[in-house]
């Protein structure tokens, strides 16, 4: 949950990368480290094993000014994606005010991308938390590969209820759409804790709030099942 | 949350800890890696990556002492050539992070750790029993049409 430091006049928020192995969690720590130029970066801190898999966790700190007399600390995390590491990505979870879910476009990765998506839900629930309760953001990672699956496609199997949640088209590797999938998460976070209540903001956002990513126009064919 | 009188008092109790243990740096964190309060100088590190692998360093090992059948490893001491850390497990959630040099030792430090984290847990208890009946945060502005925040 989000934290006052009123000494240090600074509000703490910890934001969780979360998808399936290799999906590019790690990739969008990196570009934003060297993206981000006005904010104040901390060192990005990344526990990787010898061939650079995520053993526990990927940390990026950074200060913004963007409430008037407070600094804006935002804590971004990743998860490990491999399997066998599912305690450690309950232990990130814990205190998390917002999830970004990075979607891999490759249509051999679907599989995995909504069992991590099951999965993301599952350890909610074991930190007492549901997707209702906090805001999230999908980005669709990996769209410049060459048998990425279409955007309505992951569409209506990520992001197909009543409220939809904002996604974005990324391409981590060369920063395409990776500060905007960040910023859109910072601005939900902000919006929950908003004097003046959003109608577009409780765990997710209305359809069309802010929505990178349009709306399919008609349900592609169906190739798996769809996230529930 | 706590107020800035909460805080001030937790500052202060670390702040004797750390004259009475001799250690150079003391924080309360909590499991989720955020630092709450600190008293002591660590020179140049990043506060909030020590806090955030502090975190993670004793949550995997709750982890361990879970799969020993414990139901938590109270304390967690790593040591080095010339600095140590200790870790003390608080309640609500929170951890007593501890950083000392050769000036002490960890005999002495776990003494007076034991000591000023019970005084801790009862400052955390009268901040949680004081959150449940507070108002939640609420910030000014209309986030979602505001450009971008981070840049």
């Amino acid at each position: 949950m989000a934290f006052i430091n009123y000494s240090s006049r600074e509000i703490q928020l910890k934001i969780v990368y979360y998808g399936a192995a290799l999906c590019g969690k790690t990739t969008n720590l990196v570009t934003l480290h060297k993206q981000i130029t006005h904010a104040q970066k901390g060192e990005l801190v990344s526990l990787a094993t010898d061939a650079d898999r995520t053993l526990f966790f990927d940390f990026l700190s950074l200060n913004t000014k963007t409430l008037p007399g407070f600094t804006t600390r935002f804590q971004l995390y990743t998860v490990p994606g491999l399997a066998i590491y599912n305690p450690t990505r309950q232990l990130v979870l814990k205190g998390v005010d917002g999830i970004v879910f990075v979607v891999d476009s490759h249509w051999d990765k679907m599989a995995d991308n909504v069992e991590s998506f099951a999965n993301l839900q599952e350890n909610l629930v074991e930190n007492h938390l549901s997707l209702v309760q906090i805001p999230y953001v999908l980005q669709y990672n990996k769209r410049d590969i060459p048998n990425a699956a279409p955007v309505n496609y992951l569409e209506y199997t990520f992001n197909n209820r009543a409220n939809r949640a904002i996604a974005f088209e990324a391409v981590a590797s060369t920063g395409g759409g990776v500060l905007e999938t960040l910023n859109a998460a910072a601005r939900l976070l902000l919006a929950k804790y908003s004097k003046t209540p959003n109608a577009n903001v409780t765990g997710m956002a209305k359809p069309h709030a802010m929505t990178a990513v349009p709306p399919p126009v008609e349900d592609p064919q169906a190739k798996g099942a769809g996230v529930t | 949350m706590l107020t800035a009188e909460d805080q001030m008092a937790i500052e202060g109790q670390l702040a004797d800890f750390l004259k009475k243990s001799e250690a150079l740096w003391s924080a309360l964190v909590d499991k989720g890696g955020n630092l709450f309060a600190q008293s002591g100088d660590t020179g140049t590190l990043d506060l909030s990556i020590l806090s955030a692998l502090a975190a993670g360093s004793f949550a995997a090992t709750h982890e361990l002492a879970k799969r020993l059948g414990e139901s938590e490893f109270t304390a967690l001491y790593h040591e080095g050539h010339g600095q140590h850390i200790l870790m003390s497990a608080l309640h609500h959630d929170c951890l007593l992070v501890t950083i000392f040099g050769e000036k002490t030792n960890i005999g002495l430090v776990r003494f007076y750790a034991q000591q000023v984290t019970a005084t801790l847990n009862t400052a955390l208890k009268q901040a949680s029993d004081k959150e449940a009946t507070a108002s939640p945060l609420q910030l000014e502005g209309d986030f979602m049409n505001n450009p971008a925040t981070i840049s």
